[in-house]
């Protein structure tokens, strides 16, 4: 066996010898050694008098651990993690949308004044005294019930069931404000296990879902956000719900001139997918098409109301008030200087085709649009937010460009430390008089760093004090946040747009850069009140982010969008005529009394269907202007086809928007009918929008009927 | 004799313990110059061992023979010492030769390296077997006491020290 052979030959192995060096080293070491040993010897070990050594804060900390008094405590625990676990569950399911913050601030405040749950939900008030069994008598007594039970008793709240809360999950999808705060539907939640016998509230709810005009609840659309792989967030609410002017007179919400949603819906379409209805918001698309409304004639009064009445064409029994209005043109010669700071988004997730060079393509556009005298400054942020280019004029173009053609794509993306910089570089090259803007590039998130919504937007409205705008633009698909951006737009005077191609760039940044960069007017509101005498109900299409309180019309601290040069701002209204067969809601058994009186008063105004109010600053004022438009008869026309060109054109976009965000109300209207009528109100299309919107219809129709 | 002297030094008997150290010392070089393979190392490994037997030499209670005590101390000093340098190794891999094993010696030119580097391969308490049972000569149960197991454990180790050894050695020769 070699092996065994081999093995032998280690025993046969003469080790060397060691050096006599080594070893007399090794001989000291040792003594050392066995010299600190004996040393170490005597050193007693142990304890001679019996007991461990501890320190006196053993002696009691050790009775106070005993068992038998922890186990109260663990047992408290123990019955802690199920509520708390139930809370969470209950809060995860009641999850607050995503819609302006400062919309829920203000409902919270609002509902938590009314004590009346159904109060906080606009359209069961209407319903209520029709209820066979619920009296108003009976009613607040529940309530009362419930406050009181609130108040005593939480662990209630934790024996409601399931049944009971997705009976209200039906109320909560008719609440004209479903932004609506927690504390409202936490309160009105826990009326419904405290109302005498729970039958009554089992009959509320079937009228209310009666008259419904959304099929879609917030609940379905949450789980497709879950769901959603792209991560794209979107900020959107339920569709208005049909109001009846007997009880809601006033219709109140905030300008808005983004087109980012259609935009948006564009690339899905174009994509093959039909849109998330949440990514739809109906506003934005009307918004998006250049109208040729009547204009102002000089600067003094910033804008003109146009209304028109007409039948809809998706419901013979009603009809629609378009309210168009048009901001006034500053004719370029007088445009002020400007003081752009672009804050672009350079993290690695730009570097895709339709990202980081597309950006790069639409800033060039816009610099060449830009006056010799205006300056501009560029922010990356990628990881550390880094100035690129400090304040340059125009007249030094090359530099600019370069700048923008340096651009690299790298790192996390921190957005809160960019957005500070470039609000910093804004205000040093601030122009008086002038425009100072941040336009903000990204592709969603700002996802590194103390960077909240909320967070962001308190940094945001800081920095709108000082007469600072923000333009948000959003690139690329699967991670936009659009939610975010519309809260950033919102918040810091500015608008949001979507940029999917390079025309889109052209149309934002350079054909509507009048618009998108000069502010004419901000912190514009719309309010609009309607004629019970001669309208029963009402729903505003579109606008459900921008709803505001009635009350906020006329609070100028309250803000509100804001409105370019040139812009125009469209609203649609469905109303129903006083007997018309599509009324939805019954007369008020109690509510003729009251409004015999109201009538009277109303005489001088009789014939008028609605009085349109608006509100607005000039850019630096503090006080608002008002402007108001009856609107009577005489805006009023027999069909649809007389009706001017733009305005069968902007309905038609109003329909299609419904239809991707499924409202009900125009199920039965096809797609085709959409399309036909807006082939028969394309007009002149200069640009191609429209020939672009009737392709989109024309594919929405091909993908829905998959 | 060693009896005698161990009582000595534990008694505290400097002389006692220095004539210990000096008697056996080049007892545990040589064995740590067959576990290292290095003189150098084996220096090392023989100083410490020398201090650990000046430490611990009061402790020492007779139980076990002497020698087989000794080969404890020295395996788990050149088991340390390989340790220590496979660590110093990582750190300064760059920039460290390597200590070179010394040449076999000249009257046993037919070891060959191989062996040697097989033997040295093998995991740690094979390694310890065979080079007990092989080069020190010691019976299993011998070896057993000294790497403090059961005498089957050491003929098992020995056995699968073997059948690697075959595997690694025989690929070699074809």
């Amino acid at each position: 066996m070699t092996v065994d052979k081999e093995l032998e030959k280690l025993s046969r192995l003469t080790p060397p010898a060691a050096t006599p060096e080594a070893r007399a080293r090794a001989l000291a070491a040792a003594m050392q050694a066995f010299d600190t040993a004996e040393n170490n010897a005597p050193a007693a070990q142990g304890n001679a008098k019996g007991w461990r050594q501890s320190s006196i804060i053993n002696w009691i900390w050790s009775p106070a651990m005993n068992k038998k008094f922890l186990a109260g405590s663990a047992l408290a625990t123990l019955l802690v993690i199920p509520a708390a676990g139930y809370l969470a569950i209950e809060l995860t399911r009641n999850g607050l949308p995503i819609v302006d913050q400062t919309e829920i601030a203000g409902n919270l405040s609002k509902s938590e004044a009314s004590k009346q749950p159904a109060a906080t939900a606009g359209q069961p008030v209407a319903v209520a005294p029709q209820i066979p069994t619920g009296n108003d008598s009976l009613a607040e007594q529940s309530v009362g019930v419930a406050q009181a039970l609130q108040d005593k008793e939480a662990p209630d709240l934790a024996k409601s069931d399931a049944s009971q809360t997705s009976e209200f999950d039906a109320n909560a999808a008719l609440t004209n404000k479903p932004e609506g705060s927690a504390a409202a539907l936490g309160a009105a939640k826990r009326s419904v296990p405290a109302a005498p016998g729970g039958a009554p509230q089992q009959q509320l709810a079937e009228p209310m879902a009666a008259i419904a005009p959304s099929p879609a609840p917030p609940a379905e659309g949450r789980v497709q956000m879950q769901l959603d792989p792209n991560r794209e967030r979107f900020a959107n609410a339920a569709a208005n719900p049909i109001k009846s002017v007997a009880t809601d007179p006033v219709s109140t919400f905030s300008a808005d001139v983004d087109s980012a949603s259609y935009a948006f819906v564009r690339r899905s379409l174009t994509g093959g997918a039909m849109p998330d209805p949440l990514s739809v918001r109906v506003e934005e698309m009307i918004n998006y098409f250049p109208y040729d409304w009547p204009g102002p004639d000089n600067a003094d009064q910033p804008f003109k109301a146009t209304v028109t009445v007409m039948p809809t064409p998706w419901n013979h029994d009603t009809e629609l008030m378009h309210v168009a209005i048009k901001g006034y043109d500053i004719a370029p010669a007088t445009t002020p200087h400007a003081n752009l700071v672009f804050l672009i988004d350079v993290s690695g997730s730009m570097d895709e085709q339709d990202k980081l060079p597309l950006l790069k393509s639409a800033f060039r556009l816009l610099v060449n649009r830009l006056k010799p005298d205006d300056t501009v400054s560029i922010v990356t942020y990628a990881g550390n937010a880094g100035t690129v280019l400090q304040p340059t004029r125009v007249a030094e173009k090359s530099k600019i460009l370069s700048a923008i053609d340096r651009l690299e794509p790298g790192g996390s993306t921190g957005g809160a430390e960019g957005i500070e910089a470039a609000y910093d570089l804004a205000k040093q090259g601030f122009v008086k008089d002038g425009v100072n803007r941040v336009m903000l590039a990204t592709d969603g998130d700002f996802n590194v760093g103390p960077s909240s919504d909320e967070d962001l937007k308190r940094i945001i409205e800081e920095r709108r004090k000082d007469g600072i705008f923000l333009t948000v633009l959003g690139f690329g698909r699967g991670n936009l946040n659009d939610s975010l951006m519309q809260t950033l737009a919102q918040n810091g005077n500015g608008s949001a747009a979507y940029i999917d191609t390079l025309a889109e760039a052209q149309k934002t940044l350079v054909e509507e850069a009048g618009s998108t960069l000069f502010p004419i007017a901000s912190d514009v509101k719309f309010q609009v009140e309607f004629n019970p005498e001669r309208i029963a109900e009402y729903r505003l299409i579109g606008y459900e982010t921008r709803a505001l309180n009635r009350e906020d019309f006329n609070n100028d601290r309250v803000d509100a969008g804001d409105i370019g040069s040139g812009h125009s701002v469209t609203a649609i209204y469905e109303i129903t005529p006083k007997g018309s067969p599509a009324v939805m809601n019954d007369d008020l058994r109690y509510g003729a009394a009251d409004k015999a009186p109201a009538a009277a008063a109303d005489s001088a105004h009789h014939g008028e269907l609605a009085f349109v109010k608006m509100r607005y600053k000039k850019p630096g004022e503090d006080k608002s202007a008002l402007i108001t438009t009856p609107v009577d008869d005489n805006n009023a026309v027999a069909t649809l086809d007389v009706a001017p060109q733009d305005v069968r054109f902007s309905v038609a976009v109003a329909a299609f928007g419904q239809k991707l965000s499924h409202v009900a109300a125009v199920d039965t209207y096809s797609y085709q009918a959409i399309a036909d009528l807006a082939a028969a109100s394309r007009g002149t299309d200069a640009f191609g929008y429209r020939s672009d919107f009737l392709g989109l219809v024309r594919l929405a129709d091909g993908l829905s009927q998959r | 004799m060693d009896a005698e002297l161990i009582e000595r030094a534990q008694g505290g008997d400097r002389e006692a313990f220095g004539q210990l150290v000096s008697r056996h010392y080049d007892f545990v070089h040589a064995t740590a110059w067959r576990w290292s393979g290095s003189s150098t190392d084996a220096d090392d490994i023989a100083q410490e061992v020398c201090v650990k037997l000046g430490a611990a030499i009061r402790s020492f209670r007779g139980a076990s023979r002497f020698r087989t005590w000794l080969y404890t101390l020295t395996l788990n000093a050149a088991r340390d010492h390989r340790r220590k340098l496979a660590r110093e190794e990582q750190t300064f891999r760059a920039y460290a030769a390597e200590p070179q094993p010394d040449a076999p010696a000249g009257n046993d030119d037919e070891l060959s390296s191989e062996l040697w580097a097989a033997v040295r391969a093998l995991p740690e308490r094979q390694c310890d077997a065979v080079l007990l049972v092989y080069g020190e000569g010691l019976s299993h149960s011998a070896a057993a006491d000294v790497m403090g197991c059961s005498e089957a454990t050491v003929s098992w180790q020995v056995h699968e020290a073997r059948k690697r050894l075959k595997a690694v050695l025989g690929k070699e020769e074809v």
